[in-house]
């Protein structure tokens, strides 16, 4: 249950972050969750989905108010891609994605190293 | 410790290692720009990137405050984005237009501001160098500085570009604050900095390179040299060789300044300099476009169906998406005025008030003179002026280069202008652009003025580019007049570049009386289509055929439809307008016909002939005669002049002087068959005829390659389509390409393949029922987003047109309410 509760403040944190212009808000977040647990195995899917939900409830939004059709196409066409929309919505999910992935592994990672330094110093004496 | 259990325990070190890498190089293409691509992160994340450009395209009714505002004022926005800005003062209109410019229109107006400054490689790195360090040779940052420092403190053109800059910076402000920049500064990577007046300035700067900085002179050296004086003389004359329709007939005065008399020969040296200036404009193309034309027309009330003058405007220049112009309105005590603006700029630059419209085209006479500097390794720095040695002035600046090392760049000055080459010869240019003017403030004047009087004494003050200005009135009253600097020389042949020493100086111009114009002739017509505007009876200079006055066939045409009915409406206008009957092959086909009568033919060849047979002359998408005609209109000239190009080496792209070409083979064809231009070295002794009849038949198989084998189905709208292009040159958002009527020689001007110049702008205005139409092809925002970014182009296609409503009687799509 914790589990999921931090897990939906990371969402949160990440979300209020992103619409506050903090963008890059899910890799300190992810790097929170990671340091919170060891597991990797659930701290970056974890990371990942703050990021992920970071970046794409605002865009879910402003597609729901604005419609992002003609936005998307525009930034496809910029970015040289034609008018493949698809490509600029799933490059800007898949970093918001990567940012909170990759601070949950640095986090876990960076815990792992850090308990078997004090692992080992207990067992050094 | 055993080697499985060391490890084991370098695992989560390793694990570290890799995690770091991954986030630092996340980081990395979140927050740095790679080449060709933004910092992803501040581009694209949901909130303050790119995305933001969906909530920018929702144009709703809002009430704000506004800093530095004197009272409210009121924006009303049609369903289109034509906006009307209704406001108390003049100073708060000037404001509330600044901010209502900024709001849709930014990023082309920072572009803008760059391009005239030489700036812009600090936002798209060291592909733009060559282009800001000639811009900062050529002065318009100088110009610009200039003009302002003349502008009086106090007066009205200061006053309102302050305002305007403040409503600009406004908007800026508030853009910032709620991450509603336009998308392409994010995805540059920059905000634009604070706008100042002199911006404004420099974006009018912009308009006159566009319009008049011509390397003509240089391209006459080059020719002289290579083609030889004897036929370059011939070919490239002074006065037309064709028919042409001036529109101001005479009677002149005599001249009052001297005209050029003496002969001059080109050297090897001066020819050598000329190509590589010319070859250094040619690959930054930064010169007028040749097929920068424009249409304009006025009819008197005498000749009005409803008892009111007419007006139809329509300038030529690039289509670009956004356009160069901005649809708006401006009401306050001082002004009250409606048709299109430079967004940058504070005027109503093509468009009415209460009592008259206007509407301007290019005036072409030769306003860029090429001077050859005279200097001595005993005199360094110096060159010889008046029989003395004058030292240069140098202006220096920085180009700062983005992803590079910020450029120096010295600019040398001689009396005549900036030195824009040292290889070889040392050439400085003489260029009417870089005269300091008040022509900002002349359109205010304009957009004020009352009656015929009042416009021409505002326009007395117009400097440059020259334009055709006409005129119509709310009395019935109707005129043009070219108003603009018309350098004169002391004396040499200010076609080609001439020495600097002092003797072949610009000395003035022709004074304004004296200037063409006309106002209210007999006929009750006045047109301009960039012919030459006087017969050869003008007593002054005012420009060759090849710079670079259009061959008139537009000119032509339009004078002949405007003569043939005795009473015109406005949708007589609107037709002229998109008129695609092509004069010259009204004049060519049927002597092509008389030339093909006895000649044996393949059926191919037959159809091709039977289709021009009936054909009505107009360029229309359906036509396939039009594509033989344009084809053929390309190959007789190939035909007649590629022989002397090959034989004689000329380093100018016949493309390049088409135009005068063009003239001498309608002249020739029409009236002298047997000139030795058709029998150039290498090809024996011909006529037109025989030329006609090899170009026809060289042409079929190349028809037939492009096209297939059946001219039926040769039709025109397959050769020829139009484009509107992205100005920020971003293909995936340009417009098109669509197949489109017209070419170069028709009212509805279309030439090139594709076509990317044409009516950027279409205005018909008619007194009697006082009704006022325009369009232009392109929408209201530059946001690829909003419904306004091409909302107008369908209309613009179809040839249609939108009324220009008032404030009070154009229905409100949204309404800002702005506060001090």
């Amino acid at each position: 249950m914790r589990l999921y509760v931090a897990i939906l403040l990371a969402v949160l944190l990440s979300l209020a972050g992103v619409l506050f212009g903090f963008w890059w808000a899910p890799f300190p977040i992810g790097v929170a969750i990671g340091a919170l647990d060891k597991r990797a195995r659930i701290t970056i899917p974890a990371g990942a989905a703050a990021g992920m939900l970071g970046w794409a409830i605002p865009l879910v939004v402003a597609h729901v108010r604005y419609g992002l059709g003609p936005s998307a196409q525009s930034i496809a066409a910029i970015m040289g891609f034609g008018h493949q929309a698809a490509i600029p919505v799933a490059l800007t999910i898949v970093l918001g994605t990567l940012l909170g992935a990759a601070g949950a592994w640095l986090g876990t990672a960076a815990r792992s190293v850090a308990l078997n330094a004090r692992v080992d110093a207990t067992r050094n004496g | 410790m055993p080697a499985r259990r060391r490890r084991i325990r370098r695992l989560p070190l390793l694990n570290l290692a890799g995690a770091l890498a991954v986030s630092a190089a996340i980081l990395y293409v979140s927050f740095m720009p790679a080449p060709g691509l933004p910092a992803l992160g501040t581009a694209f994340n949901p909130a303050t990137g790119a995305w933001t450009m969906a909530a920018d395209a929702q144009v709703t009714s809002r009430s704000f405050r506004l800093a530095g505002l004197e009272k409210p004022v009121k924006v009303v926005l049609e369903k289109d984005g034509t906006a009307h800005v209704v406001a108390q003062t003049d100073h708060d209109l000037f404001l509330a237009l600044g901010y209502v410019h900024a709001k849709f229109r930014l990023f082309q107006m920072d572009l803008m501001r760059r391009q005239g400054a030489g700036r812009l490689s600090q936002i798209v790195g060291k592909v733009a160098v060559d282009t800001d360090r000639f811009e900062l040779q050529l002065g318009l940052l100088r110009t610009a500085q200039l003009e302002w420092d003349a502008l009086a403190v106090g007066g009205p053109g200061r006053a309102a570009l302050i305002a305007y800059a403040q409503g600009v910076n406004d908007r800026i402000e508030e853009a910032r604050r709620t991450h509603q920049l336009d998308p392409m500064f994010t995805l540059l990577g920059y905000t634009p900095t604070e706008w100042s007046p002199i911006d404004s300035l420099l974006i009018k700067g912009d308009m006159t390179q566009t319009l008049n900085f011509t390397d003509t002179p240089l391209v006459m050296a080059m020719l002289d040299k290579s083609l030889g004086a004897d036929l370059t003389n011939e070919w490239f004359p002074i006065l037309p060789p064709n028919q042409q329709s001036p529109y101001d007939p005479g009677p002149y005065p005599k001249a009052k300044q001297p005209q050029p008399v003496a002969s001059m020969s080109i050297t090897p040296v001066v020819a050598a300099s000329a190509q590589a200036i010319h070859e250094r404009l040619a690959s930054l193309g930064v010169m007028a476009s040749r097929q920068g034309a424009s249409n304009n027309w006025a009819v008197s009330a005498a000749r009005s169906a409803s008892g009111g003058a007419l007006l139809a405007g329509d300038p030529h220049l690039h289509l670009t998406l956004p356009s160069i112009w901005f649809q708006n309105s401006i009401d306050s005590p001082g002004y009250h005025a409606s048709g299109v603006s430079i967004p940058g700029t504070p005027v109503i630059l093509i468009g009415h008030n209460e009592h008259i419209a206007w509407s301007l085209t290019d005036a072409q006479n030769q306003q860029t003179f090429f001077y050859v500097e005279k200097e001595d390794p005993a005199h360094p720095g110096s060159y010889l002026w008046n029989g003395a040695w004058k030292k240069y002035t140098t202006l220096s600046y920085d180009i700062p280069v983005m992803g590079g090392r910020t450029q120096h760049v010295d600019v040398r000055w001689s009396v005549h202008g900036p030195v824009i080459s040292e290889r070889g010869q040392t050439t400085s240019v003489w260029w009417s652009g870089n005269l300091p003017s008040q022509d900002l403030g002349v359109l205010l004047q304009v957009d004020r003025a009352g009656n015929w009087q009042e416009f021409r004494d505002a326009l007395r003050g117009w400097y440059s580019p020259t334009h055709n200005f006409v005129y119509a009135d709310d009395q019935g009253n109707i005129g043009l007049i070219s108003a603009g600097y018309y350098p004169q020389v002391a004396k040499g042949d200010p076609w080609l570049p001439m020495p600097g020493t002092g003797e072949y100086d610009v000395v003035g111009t022709i004074p304004y009386d004296d200037i063409p114009q006309v106002y209210n002739p007999p006929d009750g017509i006045v047109w301009s289509a960039n012919q030459r505007q006087v017969t050869k009876d003008y007593p002054y200079y005012i420009g060759t055929t090849s710079n670079f006055f259009d061959p008139g066939y537009r000119a032509n045409e339009i004078h002949s439809v405007l003569t043939q009915k005795d009473k015109l409406t406005a949708a007589d206008m609107q037709s002229l307008q998109t008129d695609t009957r092509d004069f010259l092959a009204s004049e060519i086909v049927p002597v092509l016909l008389k030339s093909l009568a006895k000649e044996k033919l393949t059926a191919a060849e037959t159809t091709a002939v039977q289709l021009l047979q009936s054909w009505d002359y107009r360029m229309e998408i359906n036509s396939a005669a039009a594509t033989i005609w344009a084809y053929f209109s390309g190959w007789y000239p190939y035909e007649v002049f590629n022989p002397w190009w090959k034989s004689r080496n000329v380093k100018v792209a016949a493309g390049e002087v088409e135009g005068t070409l063009e003239q001498d083979l309608e002249a020739w064809t029409l009236g002298d068959p047997g000139n030795r231009a058709f029998s150039a070295p290498g090809v024996g002794s011909r006529t037109a005829p025989d030329a006609q009849r090899a170009a026809f038949h060289k042409m079929m198989p190349q028809i037939a390659k492009d096209l297939g084998p059946d001219p039926k189905s040769w039709t025109w709208g397959r050769a020829h389509s139009r484009v509107l292009e992205n100005l920020a040159q971003i293909s995936g958002l340009d417009y098109g390409p669509r197949a489109d009527r017209g070419d170069g020689r028709t009212p509805l001007a279309a030439g090139d393949y594709p076509s990317t110049h044409g009516p950027s702008w279409r205005m018909v205005v008619d007194w009697g029922a006082r009704a006022f139409y325009g369009i232009y092809p392109g929408g209201q925002s530059e946001n690829p987003a909003s419904p306004w970014y091409t909302d107008r182009v369908d209309t613009w296609f179809s040839g249609g047109l939108r009324p220009m409503l008032s404030a009070d009687a154009a229905p409100a799509f949204a309404t800002w309410d702005m506060r001090p």
